[in-house]
């Protein structure tokens, strides 16, 4: 009677050891969210390397690996987070790998009833609410910060602003329609649903330090050379070109 | 420490308890009272968010209440201002949260009292309004007194509805929580662990305060 069940659980760990070998875990930022699946895809094909990955704000994902979360790479969407890992003696590099540059843009729904997105929006009175992602652990919530900081509208919306987890979740915030316009990251601006329901604006570059997005992988990754695979593969030139259609701005 | 975040949380629990109790008397009496088999189907829906995650609870609210649904509208053209990111939208999605807490220990309670003297104070002509105010809540009060606790600490402890609907705004939607977490994801450890010894000692309190009213002189067993 026991003997079935135990060969199907001697079955399942076999399986799940077998698994575990061929799978990296991937923390990602949470502007990757729209851009990562179809590259990783593409990366099994070619190398029959499975990936998951957890996307959140890079600063949640620090804390998360900095308190033993089990993953192999870490895709920031700066480089001061991978720094801190780096720091903390947890990477297995001296400098982060940059592999893209973020774009921060304005976005509207466009029956928001607003005028459409530029700067001038921002000085506009009839702006109730203003999408952000938390400046002290988001990147592009940081950027979103100094642009306020740069046009001395800071204080003047600071009231209006309704801040979000991670990038994502400004996204949905706007989305939907409770916030009537939000500073999001160009990939989430370029996904199919948000470029047929709204517009955007991209930020002028000097109003904000560029957004430099680092990797790292980890020392106690068991699958270093699978994840040195992948950032590689990132690095390479379709990859890089496929970033820029996403929305990150390739680094060569 | 953040006092407008203490504030803030214990005004919405203030306010939410009230609320819960309004509610939750008739809907708990209702549920003992009436004789419908449908009463059924009601009890489990007041019962379903214990069952679904906050964090999906608050999104739910969060496209309900926005512009994009009539309802949503309505209640912005009724009140003034769109409910998400607002203190009034936290209200209203607490009250949904915390509608278990208040409802359930209140119908345990109301089944408990000897139904006959709900026959005895039927025959002498009482209606359903006097059966509850004059048998069931006199008779139930410590299951009133944990509904209440219960609410108001459920509140206070909310995270996930908050996390959603809110958007972090001090004074209107940084609650205790909300700040808890930003201490821990900003790594400053210290204020998290003060904000963190504040909310335990605030349930603490409240939870013994119920169990020395549950308590009879001399021990349960006495």
């Amino acid at each position: 009677m026991l003997k079935p069940i135990s060969i199907a659980l001697l079955g399942l760990s076999c399986l799940s050891a077998a698994l575990a070998q061929t799978t990296l875990r991937i923390a990602a930022a949470a502007d990757l969210e729209p851009v990562l699946p179809p590259i990783l895809a593409e990366f099994q094909r070619a190398t029959g390397i499975r990936a998951d990955v957890s996307y959140q704000a890079s600063a949640m994902l620090t804390a998360q690996i900095k308190n033993g979360a089990p993953f192999d790479l870490f895709l920031s969407a700066d480089s001061g987070y991978p720094q801190r890992l780096i720091d903390a003696g947890m990477a297995d590099s001296p400098t982060p790998a940059i592999y893209a540059k973020g774009t921060l843009v304005l976005w509207t729904r466009k029956d928001s009833q607003l005028p459409p997105p530029s700067l001038d929006l921002l000085r506009y009175p009839g702006l109730k609410t203003l999408a952000i992602a938390n400046p002290d652990r988001a990147p592009y919530g940081r950027a979103a910060l100094a642009v306020l900081h740069n046009l001395n509208l800071y204080e003047a919306l600071k009231p209006r602003l309704a801040t979000a987890e991670n990038i994502g979740q400004a996204a949905q915030f706007v989305y939907s329609g409770n916030a009537q316009a939000g500073f999001l990251s160009l990939t989430s601006a370029l996904t199919p649903q948000l470029a047929s329901s709204g517009a955007y604006f991209v930020i002028p570059q000097p109003l904000y330090p560029p957004i430099e997005q680092g990797a790292v992988i980890l020392k106690r990754s068991s699958q270093a050379a699978a994840a040195h695979r992948l950032l590689d593969y990132l690095l390479s030139a379709p990859v890089q070109a496929q970033l820029a259609k996403s929305g990150l701005t390739p680094v060569h | 420490m953040d006092w407008q975040a203490f504030t803030l949380t214990l005004r919405l629990a203030a306010v939410t308890t009230a609320i819960l109790l309004a509610v939750s008397i008739p809907l708990a009496a209702l549920l003992i009272l009436g004789r419908s088999r449908w009463l059924a189907v009601l009890e489990a829906v007041a019962t379903l968010p214990l069952v679904l995650p906050p964090t999906v609870l608050g999104f739910f609210l969060l496209v309900l209440l926005g512009p994009r649904t009539a309802f949503g509208r309505g209640i912005t053209a009724l009140i003034g201002h769109p409910l998400a990111f607002s203190f009034d939208g936290l209200v209203a999605g607490s009250v949904i949260y915390s509608l278990p807490f208040a409802v359930q220990p209140l119908v345990a309670g109301f089944a408990a009292v000897d139904s006959s003297l709900l026959d005895a104070a039927r025959l002498l002509g009482a209606g359903p309004a006097r059966l509850v105010f004059t048998v069931l809540i006199p008779l139930a009060r410590r299951s009133l007194l944990a509904a209440a606790v219960l609410s108001f600490l459920h509140t206070v402890g909310e995270f996930g509805v908050v996390l959603m609907l809110g958007g972090d705004i001090p004074g209107a939607t940084r609650t205790l929580s909300i700040l808890l977490f930003n201490q821990v994801e900003n790594f400053d450890y210290a204020a998290a662990n003060r904000t963190a010894a504040i909310l335990l000692t605030l349930s603490v309190f409240a939870l013994a305060a119920i169990y020395m009213g549950n308590r009879p002189r001399g021990g349960r067993r006495a």
